[in-house]
């Protein structure tokens, strides 16, 4: 129950809005903001309740109720550690979103209710445990957001928002075929955990139905070459619509493949594996080279986030520990760190209302704590030690290079190169619009982070250093979903291999080759071989 | 470190190193605006002092403690995933001890000379300043006391980010934000092969904690094959050439060796005592410090070895000869650094390892002493930094004259052997006549590094009295070199007391078999041990020579540097402009490596980006793809057309129908 009322708080809040007069702004953003808030506190208990032992329920907080019993369909939601923090992510990015929109002055009702109509169905679509009603959530996001971009974004915004609908419309309804046909062939259940275990296809069924739920991922993460409606949506989306988009959205996309698309259809996704490692590559470089040539900020940032994603696609396809884990943790940091750029993008754009780098320039003497607050998000961007970047790419990157797959190295090697370009570019957007001369006299009496502003970027300064220097009690939780999609991955490559008796196992981490066997105390042991030389 | 058998001491208070600082940082750095500059500096000095007080207990508790023992303090883990795992811990043994001193002592005084340096910046910078001044030296404890390459690592890139805020700490002048970002990124190079060779060691190892690795590697023979992961049908000596060879990519960025020098010269757009602290005496001397903690990795990697010293010399001797052109009296100095960066390089690289930690010790003293000197002459000067203009301050400026006369001495060796000569000339020695498996290996490299190195050090002889000559000698060339004066106390007693350590630090470093001799060497020798067993380093009978060699060649250079720019021989370097001025040309441009680059690397990246998004992103994908499939569905689309009328109400209720249509299919055909 305690998880239905997460999900649904916002909703309930939104029906409330709908009945509060629509003359008076600040009732609704009071409200909304509450509301929010409020979900976020009981989220609060999911994260103290949730057991992360290794013995542990899969999914916790499960509820299951039946819903059209005759057509197979449940509802049926519940966390893992996974979903868990994903949802967290949401509840805790939401309100300061609201805080965040709090300038919003055009239709604020109805603004507000899509935010909180789009929390309850993001917020759905991790928690959902039967894939009706996965699927029913994962298309109710589009439709509020659809509309925040069509009616609040700028100038391009019907382009944007049509190019945004049509693009994961087409790719979901892939995934919806896909999701019929696997129900059919798993007993008629849509139920994640039935469908799971009873489904049985053949090696080209299994093929085909993966590739429906990849390209409708893949699309939402988004991932090279399917990217190019992030760049716009970003572009034209109002400041609420981008952090709630890179924040959550994109993570929809990145989640998919870890809960569905990989468990569902093992042995094909281990055969994608390879194309899909290399598409992620491809994605961290080619997102990074796109970032080299922007003129607009949020462009900038949108397509520093194909980077960024890529990075998390090449740690969840390493099929190691370390490289799932860091995928995970990465997408709570692009949650984080790319939703603090976007906001702070919206505040400068608040000011200036143009997005243009080149409008810039000179303005940290301005705005010295908006310049600082960049900074920091920009170091944990580029993943600087000691912010919670660094953590998620160093796992996802070490992770790579541990892993089983053919050329894996090569591919760590060849991601590393981003951890350079992404230097290259933040560093250099940081430099247009903060440093040198103010050239621009509009920007000679910016005026500086105000109270409300504060409170909107301080709780993610203190995530991306907490996270950075503590990271275990965001670890810990994915740990017991990482390790039985490993073991399961595991199996699908045993599986492969009988078929195919040349094939070398390529899922899980390798033991390093020249450990000693663990010992008690470093220093305690033999002594080293005699020194020779001198004395 | 290097000894698996010491004696360890749990020394909880060395996290003070590192939070003193830090707590400077942050007090300032939230509050320094509101303080006012007295207190700021009182916070930024006191914190250093404290540090450097709980760094002098440190290193005596384990100067008394038995050979080889070790101080550590226990930490947390920071991350543990599958058999990843990564611990907050510290070590404090003779190396990172030393360093430690060096760190927080320099950092001390050059704290104390920028509250005087920095008066003129208004509150909020000079609180500024201080603040990220606090902020490198809490990063770069991190970086020495680090008791695991992750750890190493955050360091490594923390001081790397202090670097960059200090350089551009004027960041209204875009010049001086490009260099910043400039020297960041060309450190994230080299920081791209710091990573790759972290992840070697893991896949060989398992571990980044320098105690476990140098225990495993005490049990590792070269040829061994490795039998599993990515390594699996390598040697051992392969896969560690592989891991060393990216560790010491990182270390040609950090320490500025060729080819990723290129940002250091751009550094000095920064304040004085930021060039003497972080690009003179601590930051720039990491890769050397990273090379001497795992040179127990290096040992058994001969080509590596032969690597870092080559590319060393090859620094050492390319860098002198681009101070030989330089106007700017920081530009010289940089163009020094890098140079005197080679040798401490051939030195950790051929298997002098104390030597090459020696003179990371005697050049923090001379180097800072120097730049600290170049910026009293600034302040004296007006911030004129070009030595054409100057000319004659020795009578000006006293105190400054003298002390940046000894620290000359001190670094070349010219008249009075100091500190600097006995730490080079004890590399110099080593490359020549070391046996161990590299000479083994690569007969050619140490003999190579020797005559190299000795250019280098002429050199350096020569362009040092050049800039002493310039600066202080003969008359004064301008209005403000008349006029210029002397510094405050505040900024010249630090300047004496590096002076004086320049001097001391002599006895760290001299050679031979007695009391006094090879103090140092035998000083860190516990730390060294093993690598030296591995690569089985034999000493080499003291002669006479190789000093005496040396001593002439710094006094023939050096005399001719003064007497050619001060004295009898002043026509010289006019002839040479006019024979060659091409090549001086050359020079003057620092052999066009930045351009090389630009052409190279830079534009390149600019072309393709830009071709990849017009013609990949706009033509291809959403042109050809996206557009072109939503044109087709155009025509479908226009039968619809009159919903498309803006309200937004309409669409949210076309919204529901279409839900409504979805769930309606999905049951129709799932209850079937």
């Amino acid at each position: 129950m305690l998880l239905t009322a997460v999900i649904f708080l916002p909703l309930l809040g939104a029906l409330i809005a709908a009945f509060l007069p629509a003359g008076e702004p600040g009732q609704h953003r009071g409200w909304a903001f509450f509301v929010t808030l409020a979900t976020f506190g009981v989220s609060l208990a999911l994260w103290a309740g949730f057991d992360s032992r290794p013995g542990a329920a899969e999914f916790q907080f499960a509820l299951k109720v039946p819903w059209i019993a005759s057509a197979g369909i449940g509802y049926h939601v519940g966390l893992d550690g996974v979903a868990l923090l994903l949802v967290m992510l949401t509840t805790a990015l939401t309100p300061i979103v609201i805080l965040a929109a709090w300038s919003v002055t055009e239709r604020v009702k109805e603004f507000l209710i899509a935010v909180l109509v789009l929390e309850t169905a993001m917020i759905g679509t991790f928690a959902a445990l039967d894939l009706v009603l996965f699927y029913v959530f994962w298309e109710a996001v589009l439709i509020p957001m659809y509309l925040l971009i069509g009616v609040w974004g700028s100038q391009n915004r019907l382009y944007a928002t049509v190019k945004f609908f049509i693009y994961t419309f087409v790719a979901s309804v892939l995934m919806l075929i896909a999701i019929i046909y696997a129900a059919l062939h798993a007993g008629g259940s849509f139920d994640y955990l039935v469908v799971r275990d009873a489904l049985r296809v053949g090696a080209d069924a299994q093929k085909w139905l993966f590739l429906a739920f990849a390209v409708a991922f893949a699309v939402k993460v988004p991932m090279f070459p399917v990217h190019t409606w992030l760049p716009d949506a970003h572009t034209e989306a109002p400041t609420a619509g981008s952090v709630i988009l890179a924040g959550v959205l994109l993570k929809m996309g990145t989640f998919g493949f870890f809960r569905y698309a990989m468990p569902l259809f093992p042995d094909a996704a281990l055969q994608f594996r390879p194309a899909i490692a290399v598409l992620a590559v491809v994605g961290i470089i080619y997102g990074a080279l796109m970032c080299l040539v922007q003129g607009d900020m949020k462009r900038l940032v949108a397509y520093s986030s194909v980077s960024h994603l890529g990075f998390v696609m090449l740690g969840l396809m390493a099929l190691t520990a370390e490289g799932l884990t860091g995928g995970v943790y990465q997408m709570l940091n692009h949650g984080v760190s790319t939703g603090a750029l976007f906001l702070l993008v919206g505040m400068l754009y608040e000011r200036r209302h143009t997005r243009l780098i080149s409008e810039y320039g000179g303005i940290a003497k301005q705005v010295p704590w908006i310049a600082t607050a960049f900074v920091v998000v920009t170091l944990s961007s580029v993943g600087l030690p000691g912010t919670n970047g660094f953590v998620g790419e160093f796992l996802i990157l070490a992770g790579t290079w541990l892993g089983r797959m053919p050329g894996t190295q090569l591919l760590a090697v060849l991601g590393a190169t981003g951890v350079i370009l992404g230097a290259v570019y933040m560093l250099w957007l940081v430099e247009r619009v903060f440093f040198g001369t103010i050239t621009s006299d509009e920007n000679r009496h910016l005026p500086d982070l105000s109270l409300r502003e504060a409170f909107v970027i301080a709780p993610m300064i203190v995530l991306i250093v907490v996270m950075g220097l503590a990271p275990q009690p965001f670890l810990a939780p994915a740990r017991p979903a990482v390790d039985r999609l490993v073991t399961r991955m595991q199996e699908a490559d045993r599986r492969l291999r009988t078929r195919d008796p040349g094939r070398p196992p390529s899922v899980g981490g390798q033991q390093p080759a020249l450990a000693l066997e663990p010992t008690t105390a470093p220093g305690a042991l033999a002594a080293m071989p005699p020194a020779g030389g001198s004395h | 470190m290097a000894h698996s058998d010491a004696i360890q001491v749990a020394q909880p208070l060395l996290w003070a190193l590192i939070l003193l600082p830090a707590a400077g940082a942050l007090v300032n750095g939230f509050f320094g605006r509101r303080l006012g500059k007295g207190n700021v500096a009182l916070i930024a000095v006191g914190v250093m002092v404290a540090a450097f007080a709980v760094a002098v207990f440190a290193f005596f508790q384990l100067f008394h403690g038995e050979h080889g023992t070790v101080l550590r303090a226990p930490g947390d883990v920071w991350f543990r995933v599958g058999n990843t795992s990564v611990s907050f811990g510290l070590l404090f043994d003779r190396l990172s001890g030393t360093l430690s001193l060096v760190v927080t002592g320099v950092g001390a005084l050059i704290h104390v000379y920028s509250t005087s340096y920095m008066s003129h910046e208004d509150d909020f910078g000079y609180a500024r300043f201080l603040t990220y001044l606090n902020l490198f030296v809490a990063a770069m404890m991190t970086l020495v006391l680090g008791d695991n390459l992750a750890l190493t690592f955050m360091g490594w890139e923390g001081v790397g980010l202090a670097s960059y805020l200090l350089i551009g700490f004027w960041y209204t002048d875009k010049q001086k934000a490009f260099c910043g970002r400039k020297a960041f990124i060309t450190n994230r190079v080299g920081d791209f092969g710091f990573l790759i060779g972290f992840f070697a060691v893991l896949s060989l190892f398992g571990t980044g904690d320098y105690a476990q690795l140098t225990q495993m590697a005490g049990k590792l023979q070269g040829g061994q094959l490795i039998a599993t992961g990515p390594f699996a049908g390598w040697t051992v000596t392969a896969a560690l050439t592989l891991a060393t060879l990216g560790f010491f990519v990182g270390c040609t960025g950090k320490s500025a060796q060729l080819p990723l020098y290129v940002w250091l010269p751009d550094a000095m757009a920064g304040p004085t005592p930021v060039s003497a602290l972080i690009h003179a005496a601590t930051m720039v001397t990491a890769g050397v410090y990273l090379v001497a903690r795992t040179s127990f990795l290096f040992a058994l990697a001969p080509a590596s070895m032969a690597v870092v010293t080559t590319v060393g010399a090859a620094t050492a001797l390319f860098s002198a000869l681009i101070a030989f052109a330089q106007y700017d009296i920081k530009k010289v100095l940089a163009y020094s650094t890098v140079s005197q960066l080679g040798f401490m390089f051939i030195g950790v690289g051929s298997g002098a390892y104390f030597a090459g930690v020696l003179h990371l010790v005697t050049h923090a003293f001379f180097k800072a002493c120097l730049f600290l000197g170049a910026g009293s002459v600034m302040h004296g000067m007006h911030e004129d930094t070009d030595i054409r203009n100057m000319g004659g301050l020795r009578k000006k400026m006293p105190w400054t004259h003298l002390t940046f006369l000894v620290s000359t001495i001190a670094i070349t060796g010219f008249v009075v052997p100091l500190s600097g000569f006995f730490s080079k000339d004890a590399i110099l020695a080593n490359a020549l006549f070391a046996h161990n498996a590299m000479s083994d290996a690569y007969p050619w490299v140490g003999p190579l590094a020797y005559v190299l190195g000795s250019l280098a050090a002429a050199g350096t002889a020569f362009y040092m009295m050049r800039l002493y000559a310039l600066t202080f000698a003969g008359e004064p060339r301008t209005e403000a070199a008349r006029h210029a004066h002397e510094s405050s106390p505040v900024m010249w007693v630090p300047l004496a007391v590096l002076a004086f350590l320049a001097v001391v630090a002599a006895v760290l470093g001299l050679p031979g078999n007695w009391a006094l001799g090879e103090l140092f060497g035998r000083f860190t020798h516990p730390v060294f041990a093993q690598a030296i067993a591995t690569a089985h380093v034999e000493e080499h009978a003291a002669t006479a020579w190789p000093f005496i060699v040396a001593w002439l060649v710094a006094l023939v250079a050096g005399g001719l540097g003064y007497a050619m720019f001060a004295g009898n021989l002043k026509s010289i370097p006019a002839r040479f402009v006019e024979v060659f001025p091409a090549l001086t040309r050359f020079a003057q441009d620092k052999f066009r490596v930045d351009e090389l680059y630009q052409w190279l690397i830079i534009r390149p990246l600019q072309v393709i980006s830009r071709f990849l998004w017009k013609v990949g992103d706009a033509l291809l994908i959403d042109g050809l793809l996206v557009n072109g499939t939503a044109r087709a569905a155009m025509a479908f689309a226009r039968l619809f057309r009159t919903l498309q009328n803006g309200d937004v109400q309409r669409y949210a209720a076309l919204m529901a129908v279409a839900v409504g249509v979805i769930l309606w299919t999905v049951l129709g055909r799932g209850g079937n």
